[in-house]
C-alpha cells in the first residue's frame, strides 16, 4: 500500500485537487447535458421509451423552422454589422488620439453589463417616448410619425449589435495594435496613398483577427437568451423558446426543449466548423508570423 | 538640372523639449551616396524621415531633385526606401512584394512581371517569385527590400540603417552588393547608420551628426584624417588628444607646447602664437622606437605603463611629458613590456591640430 | 469627379472632424440607454414628447424597497452570491494549484473542457440542472440556486487562480528557506501575500458573475430565491418602465462601481470575457 503511494502520490495529488473541479463540471455541466440529450429522445413527459417525434415537431414545423431562421438572421445580421462598426472604430482608436482612452473604454462598457440591463435601456432609448424618436420627430425635418425599432427584427439587430460588437472591436483593434508600422510606411514610400495602405495592406493583414472577433460575435449573438426574452416582442430564437417550452405550457415540455437544445447545439457546433474552414483558408496565403 | 538632388535647407524638427533637427542644412549630389553617420538620437533618422514625408520639418523645406516637396505627401515623392527591419508585406510573394510600387501605379502586368524580374536579377534572387518573407533568411529579405525599392527607378533610394539586423558576416557581403547596385544604377543614395565601418567603406561622402546638428560633412579620407572637431575625431577611430598652445608659427609648420614638450605640426591656417589648439593623433600613427635610437623632430622620451596583446597588434598606454598620455598601437612582431622605457615618434604630417575642440 | 465621390473625399480629408464625429456618436450609442434607466428611475410625470422629465422623485425607489421587496431580494443574492463565491473560489484554488503547479498531462485539453460551460449558451445546460434539482428539490432554495452559479463562475475562477499559482515563482519560497523560514513561516510571510491578489481578484470577478446571473436563476429559483437580475425581469412583465428602472439602477450602479475600481488597477481589457454571460 505505502509503495503504491510513493510511486504514485505525485499524480494521486493532482487527481485529488481536481476532484472538486471535476466533480462540479461533471454534476453541474456534463451530466445536465447527458440528461437534456436522453430527454430530447424521450416521448414528452415519459421516463422511458425512444422516439424522434420531439425532433420532427420541430424541424418540420414552419413555425419551428421560422425560430431557426430568425436566430440565424439576428445573429449574422449583427455580426456583420459588428464588423463594419468595428473595422474603422479600430482604425480610428489606434491613432490614439485624446481621449483615446476613454473611448476604448467605452467600448468596453457592453460587456460589463448584463444583457437584461442593456436590453432596458435599449427599449427605453428607442421607444417611441425615447430620445431617438424624440430627436427624430422633433429635429429632422419631414419626420413626423416615431420610427418603430423595438420589437422589430431590425431593432433586435441593433439590441444586439450594442451587445456584443466589443468582441469584434477588440480582437481587430489587438490585430491591428501588432501590425508593424514600417510596413505601411514602406507601402506610401512605394507609392501608396493612406487608401491604397490600407486596402492592400492592412486590411489583409488584420483579416485574420476580424474574423476571429467576428467568431465571439455570432456565438454571444447566436445563443442570446436574456436580451430576446424582454425585447424580442413575438419573435422568439432559439434560447428564448427553449424557455418557453417549459415556462407556458402547464405541464412543461421538457422534452420539445431538449430537443430544440440539442439542435440549437449542433446548429451552432456545425456553423463554428464550416467558419474555422472558410477562416483557415481565407488567411491561408500568409499571415503575419 | 541643378547638382544637387537631394537639398535639406534649414530643417528644424522638435519633438516637445528635444531638438531633433538644428537648422539642418545639407546638400546631396547627383549620384552620391551620402551617409548620415551619429550615435543613436543624433537626429539622423529625423532628417531622413523629413525627407520621406513621414515627418514634417516644423521649419525649413526639403528639396529632391530641384523641386520644394515639403508639403507633398510620402506617396507622391517618388523615393525607394529600404528598411531596417525589412519591411515586407507578410502576406505577399516575393513577386508581389516587389512588384507593388508599380501595381500602385497601375502598370500593365506583363511590364510589372518583366521590371520585378530584372529588379530581383539586379539583387540576384531571380527564381524566389513566388517565395513568402517568411521562408527567406533575412539577407535575402533585405535584397527583395532593395528590389522593391528601384523597381520604378526612383531618383532617390533611402537607406536606414539596412544592415543593422543582419549577422556580421553577412554584413560585409551585403555592404559590397549595396554599393556595387547603387553605383551601376548611377542613383543617388541617403544612407542612415551609427556605424563608422559601413560609412566609411560605402560613401562618397559622410555627414557626422550630433544633437541635431551636423559635425562634418566631408569625404571618408577627410573625415578620418581631418576631423574638424573632437566629436567627430572620437566617434570615427581611436584617437590621441594633447592639449596646448601655439608657440610659434613659421610658413607652414608650427610649434606646439603641450605638456612641457614642443611638437612641430602643420600650420593651421589663420592660426597664430598663443591660440589654444587640440592635437589629435591615431593611435596606430605614431612610431615607436627604442630608447636609444636616434631623435629628431618630434621623438620624445616615454614609459610603456600598460601593454595588452591583440594577437595581431599590440595596445600601449605610454606616459611621457608632464603627464601625458597616449594610446598606440602598433603591429605585434617587436613587443615592448610594462615599465619598459621607449622613444615615440610624432609624424609631423599625421598630426592634426583643430582649434579648441 | 462625381458628387459622391468628392463627398467622399471630402470626408476623408476632413479625417479628424470625421473621426470625433464617430467616436462621440459611439459615446452617445453606448450611454444613452443608461442615461434613460437612470432618467426613468427618478422621473415623474414624464409622459408624451418631453426629452427630460420635468419633475424628479424619489417615489420609483421607494415602492421598489416597501413594495417590490427589495431589501429582501438584494439579501437573497448576497447570500446566494456568497455560497456561490465561496463554493468556486474553493474549487478554484484546487483546481488552479493542479493547473498552475502540477505536472499533468493534456494540460490545454482539460482547460478547455473546463471552459466549455462559458462556451455554449447557458439554456442548453440549464434545462438539465433543473431537471435535476426538481428532482433532488434543490429548486428554490439558496444551495440549488448557488450550485447553479457555481458552475458559471468556478470556470473563469480556475482560469485566473492557474494564472495566479502559476507565477509564484519556486525561487523566491527557495530563498525564503534559506533565510530561515520554515513551511508554515514561509506560507504566511511569502505565499499568502503573493497569491491573495489574484485569490482576491478571482473572488471579485466570481462575485460579479453570481450577481449578474440569470439564466441558469430564471430556471432554478423560487420565491423564496428572487434575486435582483430576476426581480428586475418580473418588473419589466408587470409594465411599470420607471419601477423596472430604478430596479436596473440598483442593480447596476454598485457593478459599474466595482469595474471603476478595478480599472484603475488591471488593465480593462484583459477582462474581457470576464464579465458578459447572462
Amino acid at each position: 500500500m505505502t509503495r503504491f503511494w510513493r510511486t504514485h502520490s505525485v499524480t494521486l495529488i493532482t487527481v485529488f485537487l481536481l476532484l472538486p473541479a471535476l466533480a462540479g463540471f461533471f454534476g453541474l455541466f456534463f451530466y445536465p447535458m447527458l440528461l437534456t440529450a436522453v430527454l430530447s429522445f424521450r416521448p414528452e413527459g415519459q421516463t422511458v421509451g425512444w422516439t424522434l417525434e420531439n425532433y420532427t415537431r420541430f424541424l418540420r414545423d414552419p413555425d419551428g423552422q421560422w425560430v431557426i431562421l430568425l436566430t440565424f438572421i439576428l445573429a449574422l445580421g449583427s455580426t456583420a454589422l459588428s464588423v463594419l462598426l468595428s473595422v474603422p472604430l479600430a482604425l480610428i482608436l489606434r491613432e490614439k488620439v485624446r481621449g483615446h482612452r476613454f473611448y476604448r473604454l467605452m467600448v468596453l462598457v457592453p460587456l460589463v453589463v448584463p444583457g437584461l440591463i442593456g436590453a432596458l435601456g435599449l427599449l427605453l432609448f428607442w421607444g417611441t417616448r425615447g430620445w431617438f424618436n424624440l430627436f427624430l420627430t422633433q429635429l429632422v425635418p419631414f419626420v413626423q410619425r416615431p420610427v418603430a425599432v423595438n420589437y422589430t427584427i431590425h431593432g433586435l439587430i441593433m439590441f444586439y449589435l450594442w451587445l456584443y460588437f466589443p468582441y469584434t472591436c477588440i480582437t481587430t483593434l489587438s490585430s491591428l495594435e501588432s501590425l508593424d508600422r514600417s510596413i505601411e510606411e514602406a507601402g506610401e514610400v512605394s507609392g501608396a496613398t493612406r487608401w491604397q495602405v490600407l486596402r492592400h495592406i492592412v486590411l489583409p493583414l488584420i483579416t485574420p483577427g476580424i474574423l476571429a472577433g467576428s467568431v465571439l460575435t455570432f456565438m454571444a449573438a447566436f445563443g442570446a437568451f436574456s436580451v430576446p426574452l424582454i425585447a424580442g416582442g413575438n419573435y422568439r430564437p432559439l434560447a428564448v423558446e427553449i424557455y418557453k417550452q417549459i415556462a407556458v405550457p402547464i405541464p412543461a415540455r421538457w422534452s420539445a426543449a431538449s430537443a430544440i437544445a440539442i439542435v440549437m447545439g449542433a446548429l451552432q457546433v456545425i456553423f463554428l466548423s464550416l467558419y474555422m474552414r472558410f477562416v483557415r483558408r481565407a488567411g491561408g496565403a500568409g499571415g503575419p508570423r | 538640372m541643378t547638382d544637387a538632388m537631394i537639398e535639406f535647407r534649414d530643417v528644424t524638427k522638435r519633438y516637445g523639449n528635444l531638438l531633433a533637427n538644428d537648422h539642418l542644412s545639407l546638400t546631396i549630389r547627383r549620384g552620391e551616396l551620402m551617409t548620415l553617420l551619429g550615435p543613436s538620437g543624433c537626429g539622423k533618422t529625423t532628417a531622413l524621415r523629413c525627407l520621406t514625408g513621414y515627418v514634417r520639418p516644423d521649419e525649413g523645406r526639403v528639396f529632391i531633385d530641384g523641386t520644394d516637396v515639403t508639403d507633398l505627401p510620402t506617396h507622391q515623392r517618388e523615393l525607394g526606401m529600404v528598411f531596417q527591419n525589412f519591411a515586407l508585406f507578410p502576406h505577399m510573394t516575393v513577386h508581389d512584394n516587389v512588384g507593388f510600387p508599380l501595381m500602385i501605379r497601375n502598370l500593365p502586368r506583363a511590364e510589372r512581371d518583366e521590371r520585378v524580374g530584372q529588379a530581383l536579377r539586379l539583387v540576384r534572387l531571380e527564381g524566389y517569385e513566388s517565395h513568402y518573407p517568411r521562408q527567406l533568411s533575412g539577407g535575402q529579405q533585405q535584397r527583395v527590400g532593395l528590389a522593391r525599392a528601384l523597381v520604378y527607378r526612383p531618383k532617390v533610394l533611402l537607406l536606414d540603417e539596412p544592415l543593422s539586423n543582419l549577422d556580421a558576416k553577412l554584413r560585409e557581403e551585403m555592404r559590397f552588393e549595396i554599393k556595387e547596385v547603387v553605383t551601376r544604377l548611377g542613383i543617388t543614395a541617403m544612407y542612415v547608420t551609427h556605424d563608422q565601418g559601413e560609412a566609411l567603406a560605402l560613401s562618397d561622402r559622410v555627414a557626422i551628426m550630433n544633437r541635431g546638428r551636423l559635425e562634418q560633412v566631408g569625404t571618408p579620407e577627410e573625415i578620418y584624417e581631418h576631423p574638424q572637431s573632437r566629436f567627430v575625431a572620437e566617434f570615427i577611430g581611436l584617437s590621441n588628444f594633447l592639449e596646448g598652445h601655439i608657440q610659434a608659427v613659421d610658413r607652414d609648420t608650427m610649434v606646439v607646447a603641450a605638456g612641457g614638450l614642443q611638437v612641430t605640426i602643420p600650420a593651421l591656417p589663420n592660426a597664430g602664437p598663443g591660440q589654444r589648439v587640440l592635437l589629435f593623433l591615431r593611435p596606430n600613427e605614431i612610431e615607436l622606437l627604442r630608447p636609444d635610437d636616434p631623435g629628431g623632430t618630434n621623438v620624445f622620451d616615454a614609459r610603456v605603463e600598460k601593454a595588452t596583446y591583440l594577437g595581431d597588434t599590440m595596445d600601449y598606454r605610454l606616459g611621457f611629458g608632464q603627464d601625458l598620455t597616449l594610446r598606440v598601437q602598433t603591429d605585434a612582431h617587436r613587443r615592448f613590456g610594462q615599465g619598459q622605457r621607449v622613444r615615440l615618434r610624432l609624424p609631423r604630417i599625421r598630426c592634426w591640430a583643430m582649434t579648441s575642440g | 469627379m462625381t458628387l459622391a465621390r468628392a463627398y467622399l473625399r471630402a470626408m476623408w480629408d476632413a479625417k479628424l472632424i470625421l473621426a470625433y464625429t464617430i467616436l462621440l456618436s459611439l459615446t452617445m450609442f453606448i450611454l444613452a440607454p443608461f442615461l434613460m434607466i437612470a432618467l426613468r428611475s427618478v422621473g415623474k410625470g414624464w409622459f408624451g414628447r418631453l426629452w427630460l422629465p420635468p419633475q424628479l422623485t424619489l417615489d420609483w425607489y421607494r415602492w421598489a424597497v416597501e413594495v417590490g421587496n427589495i431589501p429582501e431580494v438584494m439579501k437573497n443574492t448576497l447570500i446566494i452570491g456568497v455560497i456561490a463565491v465561496v463554493g468556486s473560489t474553493v474549487i478554484g484554488i484546487f483546481a488552479g494549484w493542479a493547473f498552475g503547479r502540477r505536472q499533468m498531462p493534456g494540460k490545454e485539453v482539460l482547460m478547455a473542457v473546463i471552459l466549455l460551460p462559458r462556451m455554449i449558451p447557458p439554456i442548453t445546460y440549464a434545462l438539465g440542472v433543473a431537471k435535476i434539482f426538481y428532482t433532488l428539490e434543490l429548486v428554490d432554495t439558496y444551495l440549488g440556486v448557488a450550485l447553479a452559479h457555481v458552475s458559471v463562475c468556478t470556470p473563469y475562477a480556475i482560469l485566473v487562480l492557474s494564472a495566479t499559482f502559476e507565477g509564484l515563482d519556486e525561487r523566491v519560497l527557495e530563498a525564503a528557506g534559506v533565510c530561515g523560514a520554515n513551511t508554515i513561516k514561509r506560507f504566511f510571510y511569502v505565499v499568502l501575500p503573493l497569491i491573495m491578489p489574484g485569490i482576491l481578484a478571482s473572488m471579485i470577478f466570481s462575485f460579479t458573475h453570481s450577481y449578474n446571473e440569470f439564466t441558469l436563476t430564471l430556471l432554478t429559483y423560487g420565491p423564496h430565491t428572487v434575486t435582483l437580475p430576476i426581480r428586475t425581469y418580473l418588473a419589466v412583465g408587470d409594465g411599470y418602465w420607471e419601477i423596472t428602472s430604478a430596479m436596473a439602477m440598483i442593480m447596476v450602479v454598485p457593478s459599474l462601481v466595482i469595474l471603476a475600481l478595478i480599472q484603475r488597477r488591471a488593465e480593462p481589457e484583459k477582462l474581457v470575457g470576464g464579465f458578459k454571460g447572462v
